[in-house]
């Protein structure tokens, strides 16, 4: 039999010294902007009932989790997302809690993507929900930190914005299945004009099916609120529209003008959004970076319907571009080795707890003989190396 | 909330104009990449360097307005898809069947064919209570489409010449691309019904389109008129 006790898991990699000093920088740094904001840590299980992810917004396909069995027998998944046991534990947990509860987790999420694309099946995310509250006040709270945290880890970036309500209330007024819905919105997703005409064509010319044709249009700067506007003139989007120019004009106010993209057209997987919803990008990585947006009716799946936003951030793609860029250096060396001459151990172990008191890098060298810590020293490129010697 | 003068203007953008990179095209090897090239010299970049490519994969367009790279069809949405070329031009065949997260920008109206479920001339496939089994080079868009009919069939995967399974008895039906119909007619085949059409498109990069929003619309806009 085959044994695969040399190898990691398809999706999954091991991370060394460098990489782990990067991934530790840059959590801190984000780490650093939640807590200050007020954001608590929680940590949910790594293992969950499927029951919390099979909900229909869930968004999550079942093939896309790795599933066990309890003794029991009960269907178990490896976590796939954080915001899910997140709600579960607010509505269990925190349901006497003082409204609103900032919460923010740093854990791993775990996908199974089809094999061989060099898509990673172990993420490490951070992210915060801010939940028992509704409006502009939160919605802007919970973008502005992302905007911090982004501006902590990246020099470059961009958000992106959007209304999950536009697309939502325009293809409420079509007479179609979910099923069709669902192409509809797979189409705008992937800005797939072709097909997405092809499936239009086929439905009653109405307004609704002329604005929906140009969702994946009606992406840029603040111009497509009007040409948006104009399209959507008397269907339920308009509100929508109103909402989220008033959060861009905030965000202009804070100087952010360069780097927000408004996208009609984002219309994400995950259907539990219900208000306005956002992505991250920054330079040099070929997929959203962080994402997030208001889900208000999550909650009352788990029977406590309360207002909630939130986003997570996925820290290995920040960590990766932070290690290209080499901006910061994760070498580590100790600056002094320290040998100790036979009999002579303990005094030099203490030495070296001395040095690390006063803020040096040492090491006590473990090797036998003087000639091995000096060419180890050499090798590594330790500057000194401190002899411990009888009573000297 | 008040932001300080200090993180407001770590926060402005930035613009680089000197030390960006040129736009990075994937394009199909072969008869797309001809297409895409007259495509790209209509609209009024010099690729010369990609006429006399040699061996080389990653040629310059233009005055290093962008570069063009060669690969095998499955391979450009791989490269796109991971944002290691910004855009790409691929069959839409390709897309159906490897298809994944991208943008798909336009229908660039060559490279045109369809597919088609083809059977035995004169066999009616519809008929009996036996699940049917289908012989393809593309099981994702077979698979789709007798999903899309609730219909269960046992789909064989086949490199080569599709045509020959239902010949030799392996399959009831075939899904494969029909330009002219000539090789079905040739091997006693008849289409029994067209799947999809399919043409040349132009993909983007989800992370590009937002990040060089302003030169990828630029092309596409310069390709959208010329294709028209």
């Amino acid at each position: 039999m085959k044994r695969y006790l040399k190898i990691t898991p398809e999706g999954t990699k091991d991370f060394l010294f460098a990489e782990c000093a990067a991934m530790d920088d840059v959590c801190g740094r984000i780490e650093k902007v939640f807590a200050g904001r007020g954001f608590k840590r929680v940590i949910t299980p790594g293992i969950e009932f499927y029951d919390v992810f099979s909900l229909p917004c869930s968004g999550i396909a079942q093939e896309d989790m790795f599933k066990t069995t309890d003794n029991k027998g009960r269907l178990m998944v490896v976590r796939p997302d954080s915001t899910l046991p997140i709600a579960r534990m607010v509505s269990t947990r925190l349901q006497n809690n003082l409204m609103p509860v900032r919460l923010y987790y740093k854990q791993a999420v775990y996908r199974n993507n089809p094999t061989l694309t060099g898509r990673r099946n172990e993420l490490m995310q951070m992210g915060v929900e801010l939940l028992g509250v509704k409006g502009l006040r939160a919605d802007l709270e919970v973008i502005t930190t992302a905007v911090e945290a982004l501006t902590a880890v990246a020099g470059d970036f961009r958000i992106e914005l959007g209304h999950a309500e536009v697309f939502d209330a325009l293809s409420d007024g079509l007479d179609i299945s979910e099923n069709e819905k669902e192409k509809i919105r797979l189409t705008i997703e992937g800005k797939n004009y072709s097909a997405l005409n092809n499936l239009l064509d086929k439905l009653e010319p109405c307004r609704a099916v002329s604005a929906i044709k140009s969702l994946p249009s009606l992406f840029g700067g603040e111009e497509v609120f009007e040409r948006a506007r104009a399209i959507c003139a008397g269907t339920k989007a308009s509100d929508a529209l109103d909402y989220l120019h008033k959060i861009y004009t905030s965000l202009l106010a804070l100087g952010l003008g360069d780097k927000l993209i408004i996208d009609l057209g984002l219309v994400q997987r995950n259907d539990y959004y219900t208000g306005m919803v956002f992505t991250g990008y920054i330079d040099g990585i070929g997929d959203a970076v962080l994402s997030g947006g208001r889900y208000d009716d999550l909650l009352s799946e788990f029977d406590m319907p309360m207002g909630a936003a939130g986003f997570a951030i996925d820290t290995d793609a920040v960590t990766l571009k932070t290690l290209s860029d080499a901006k910061v250096s994760y070498a580590d060396n100790p600056a002094v080795l320290v040998y100790a001459e036979d009999g002579q151990e303990l005094r030099a172990i203490e030495l070296v707890a001395e040095l690390n008191r006063a803020g040096r890098k040492a090491q006590f060298s473990v090797l036998p003989t003087w000639e091995e810590t000096e060419a180890f020293a050499r090798q590594r490129g330790i500057a000194q190396v401190i002899t411990v010697g009888e009573e000297d | 909330m008040p932001v300080s003068a200090a993180s407001r203007k770590s926060l402005r953008w930035e613009k680089k104009t000197d030390d960006m990179k040129p736009l990075r095209i994937a394009l199909t090897k072969g008869r797309l990449e001809k297409t895409t090239i007259e495509l790209l010299e209509t609209i009024g970049y010099n690729c010369d360097e990609v006429r006399n490519k040699g061996r080389r994969l990653i040629l310059p367009v233009g005055d290093n307005d962008f570069e063009v790279v060669l690969a095998k069809a499955a391979d450009v949405i791989t490269y796109v898809e991971h944002g290691v070329c910004d855009l790409g031009v691929v069959g839409k065949d390709t897309i159906l069947e490897h298809g994944s997260s991208f943008y798909e920008l336009l229908d660039l109206g060559f490279g045109k064919c369809r597919f088609a479920l083809a059977t035995k001339s004169g066999s009616d496939f519809y008929s009996g209570y036996n699940t049917k089994t289908i012989a393809t080079k593309y099981p994702n868009v077979t698979r789709a489409f007798f999903d899309d009919k609730n219909m269960d069939v046992r789909i064989i995967k086949i490199e080569g010449s599709v045509e020959l399974a239902p010949l030799v008895g392996l399959a009831d039906g075939i899904v494969d691309i029909v330009e002219t119909g000539s090789t079905l007619k040739a091997n006693g085949l008849e289409v029994i019904e067209w799947v999809t059409d399919i043409s040349a498109r132009l993909i983007a990069n989800t992370a590009s389109l937002k990040l060089r929003k302003r030169e990828i619309e630029a092309l596409q806009k310069k390709l959208e008129e010329v294709t028209r």
